[in-house]
């Protein structure tokens, strides 16, 4: 039983039409109704099967190409976007007033606990820890832009 | 303990403390972000900011090591009480 569908599995691989995906289908499909139903039924199965691979010509491409998921890439663009984003929502700034080069203590009036705040909300933005030593240095939004450019090795 | 760097700069220590300060409030605030319910964690966040805030132009070398001291029993209290809440 399992010889005859392998022989015409070998068959069908002759075809140039067919991918490998329905002839791992067919033999996985054929294999197991092989071991419990007996011969008449399964031959007929078996006949119908063939018929289906003969007409269906599946692009063999498509069908070995994988899909795994993931976020967007980052740009300098988007890395920007998201940073002034999430400052025009801090409520301790005036988003009219937030620039890419304005400093968060000399311009916006802001002290060091606030700019603890902030950093920590573009961790949690972004999804990575920013250590304290690194995280200290970062008084604009351009830097706070160049530090995840550099860390997410975003270039342009 | 004021953090917009005055005319003198600060000593060794008072910087060192500064340091520390800012530290038990990024530690602070990364032990709330852990804490499952969402008005929890605002209420915490509100809690932590109004008490760091409140005590922010101390001076005295003492007092400001004492509160430091305080907000790590608090911060340990917080992250015992989460460990707990998890097992």
């Amino acid at each position: 039983m399992a010889a005859r569908v392998l022989q015409q599995c070998v068959r069908s691989l002759a075809r140039p039409s067919l991918g490998l995906f329905p002839v791992n289908l067919a033999l996985r499909a054929a294999v197991a109704p092989a071991v419990t139903v007996h011969r008449p039924f399964s031959f007929a199965a078996d006949s119908r099967r063939m018929r289906w691979l003969g007409q269906s010509r599946i692009s063999s491409v498509e069908l070995l190409c994988r899909q795994y998921g993931d976020l967007p890439p980052l740009t300098l663009e988007t890395i920007k976007d998201r940073v002034m984003y999430v400052l025009k929502l801090y409520d301790k700034i005036n988003p009219e007033k937030i620039q890419a080069t304005s400093h968060f203590m000399k311009d916006l009036g802001l002290d060091s606990l606030d700019q603890v705040e902030i950093i920590m909300a573009m961790e949690d933005e972004f999804g990575f820890e920013i250590p304290d030593a690194e995280a200290e240095k970062l008084m604009t939004p351009e830097e706070i832009v160049q530090y995840i450019a550099d860390k997410k090795d975003v270039y342009e | 303990m004021s953090s917009r760097l005055p005319p003198a700069a600060l000593s060794l220590k008072q910087f060192l403390q500064r340091q520390k300060v800012l530290a038990v409030y990024r530690n602070m605030f990364r032990t709330i972000r852990q804490v499952p319910d969402e008005a929890d964690r605002k209420y915490l966040k509100d809690w932590a900011r109004e008490e760091f805030k409140r005590n922010k132009n101390a001076t005295n070398q003492d007092v400001i090591r004492m509160m430091i001291k305080q907000a790590s029993n608090h911060l340990e209290e917080l992250q015992k009480s989460l460990a707990l809440a998890k097992s």
